[in-house]
């Protein structure tokens, strides 16, 4: 007795789906069109060209690259504001309780199908309006927000404890007194958050958008990467990087802020 | 243990007691604050809205173009479905990159992240420069490197995938090592005290742990790459993003629409699956 080994556990569906992935896997790469023989001198290549862009970055444009990161960084701004200012009711009318069921399936449905579609056809479809401005840009990330900040929204709603609510109904409140004082001062910490974080994501989209030419630090990496003044280029994504994890730095350090509280002091000392 | 501030003063004792109770609690102090972080919030967007500083937001400019802008999406309403067939291949190829990309960084992402995990590398120095650079990589968006890398390799599915793979590789390890990190340390000290090795100590013990969280964040990059590879070929890195570029300069946006709605039934149905994997995972 109590030498035989409990039975294994049964891996037949482990292998099944082990063996489906790498089927898929295999699939792709035996069907997707690459030049594999350029792979070979693919690590000699990558090397030179980041001699070329970081042995001597050419600092001669930084004024115009500072410029270029701050009209990013606005369209990046004003996307969030206008973001948050059609996203909050919405998400307040998507949460449940608050609007009527078919109006909060509708615009759960609308949040899910912004969040499908990248920020750079979204402003595709908007510059047939604006034409090729940083409005455009701001326009865009303002949109693509609509259906992230909208789903964060109504899911945080979701999620706030009912009592309060049920407190200010039963007080006589009005629906705009229950979202102030029921729902609001629970869910705020979140909702703030959510916008900062909202922030950092259209920093790094702002530059994205930039290759379609709405302006910002994006074109002009795209318009040097053409001229093949590889100098330029990586005093480009110099500034891009430090600027990003300063802004991420920045928002994070107010988002640490916002939902663990303020430091708190030793009383006893 | 309470603290100071909630301790009433013995003034305000004595005086609520002798208008019994009628006076309302003392407002908190610093009301203030939330007002003047909205200030400072309408003033930095009053900046960005201006037309000298700003990216001049001008109503005057959709009123002109509205006319063209209306046309351009009444067009985007009636998709041309002849277009169809010739969207199938791009996509394709989209799905491709993403899954090799996928793949690519999975296997270079699973090593790294353990090294950049604290519970199993106890090298500081080592393990801050890994995290360095992947902070550096993530800074910048895999569009950028996509434009870039098409300048070195040449157009075509190639420079998409080492796009992906650059900016994947980052998101998996720090997301993974997180993950590890905030798993419980009981076991793997146990497996060191029975005198493991490295090799087996990650076998047997933060394997195991970290899989489930592995196995998410590998389903959430490949939901990624998908939705960033459609927006790739913007910039000739290829799959189906080549498409939105040439019908976008032929201003066909029956075609374009047909691609979004393609893209999004694409999107929406690999969300589907990986939810329900990940439900079978939890």
């Amino acid at each position: 007795m109590s030498a035989v080994a409990p039975p294994r556990p049964s891996r037949t569906r482990g292998r099944v789906v082990a063996s489906v992935v790498v089927v898929v896997v295999v699939v792709a790469f035996w069907s997707v069109d690459i030049n594999w023989a350029r792979l070979g001198n693919l690590p000699s290549e990558i090397v030179r060209y980041l001699w070329l862009m970081f042995s001597a970055p050419d600092w001669s444009k930084l004024g115009e690259a500072l410029y270029q990161t701050w009209r990013s960084v606005e369209m990046a701004w004003v996307g969030t504001v206008f973001g948050i200012i059609v996203a909050t009711p919405l998400s307040f009318l998507a949460a449940k309780g608050f609007g009527p069921p078919p109006v909060q399936a509708a615009l759960r449905g609308v949040f899910a199908v912004i969040r499908a579609v990248p920020e750079i056809i979204i402003a595709i479809i908007i510059l047939s309006v604006t034409g090729l401005t940083p409005l455009t840009g701001a326009l865009a990330l303002a949109v693509g927000g609509i259906g992230t900040l909208g789903k964060w929204g109504f899911e945080s709603i979701d999620g706030v404890p009912r009592g309060p609510i049920e407190a200010v109904r039963a007080a006589g409140g009005s629906t705009s007194q229950v979202l102030r004082w029921g729902v609001w001062p629970s869910a705020s910490p979140e909702f703030l958050s959510f916008w900062l974080y909202r922030f950092e994501i259209n920093v790094r989209a702002s530059a994205v958008l930039g290759l379609i030419g709405v302006g910002g630090i994006g074109d002009m990496l795209t318009s040097y990467t053409q001229y093949r003044q590889w100098g330029v280029v990586g005093m480009l994504l110099i500034v891009v990087v430090i600027v990003t994890i300063a802004l991420d730095a920045i928002s994070g350090a107010i988002r640490r802020r916002i939902t663990e509280g303020a430091p708190v002091h030793d009383l006893e000392r | 243990m309470t603290a100071p501030a909630s301790v009433p003063a013995p003034a305000a004792t004595a005086k609520a007691a002798a208008s019994a109770s009628a006076t309302p609690p003392p407002r908190p102090a610093g009301r203030w604050k939330p007002w003047l972080a909205f200030g400072v919030i309408a003033l930095i967007t009053a900046v960005t809205l201006s037309p000298q500083l700003g990216i001049a937001f001008s109503l005057d400019a959709i009123a002109r173009n509205w006319q063209n802008g209306a046309a351009k999406i009444v067009q985007l309403l009636q998709p041309d479905w002849s277009f169809f067939p010739r969207t199938i291949p791009p996509m394709l190829e989209t799905l491709e990159m993403a899954v090799i990309a996928t793949a690519v960084s999975t296997l270079i992402a699973l090593p790294l992240s353990l090294w950049a995990a604290r519970l199993i590398n106890p090298h500081r120095v080592g393990r801050g420069i890994v995290r360095v650079i992947l902070n550096i990589v993530r800074a910048v968006p895999e569009l950028l490197y996509a434009a870039i890398l098409v300048a070195m390799v040449g157009v075509g599915a190639l420079p998409g995938i080492l796009a992906l793979v650059l900016f994947n590789v980052g998101i998996i390890v720090k997301l993974v090592s997180e993950a590890i990190e905030s798993n419980d340390a009981g076991p793997l000290e146990a497996a060191r005290a029975a005198g493991g090795t490295q090799a087996q100590i990650n076998r047997a013990v933060a394997l195991p742990d970290v899989w489930p969280s592995f196995v998410n964040q590998v389903l959430y990059v490949l939901e990624l790459n998908v939705r960033s590879g459609t927006v790739l070929g913007l910039v000739g890195a290829g799959g189906i993003g080549l498409l939105i570029d040439a019908v976008r300069t032929y201003f066909r946006y029956d075609q374009l629409s047909v691609i979004i709605l393609e893209v999004l039934v694409v999107v929406i149905l690999l969300e589907l699956v990986s939810s329900a994997i990940r439900k079978r995972l939890v």
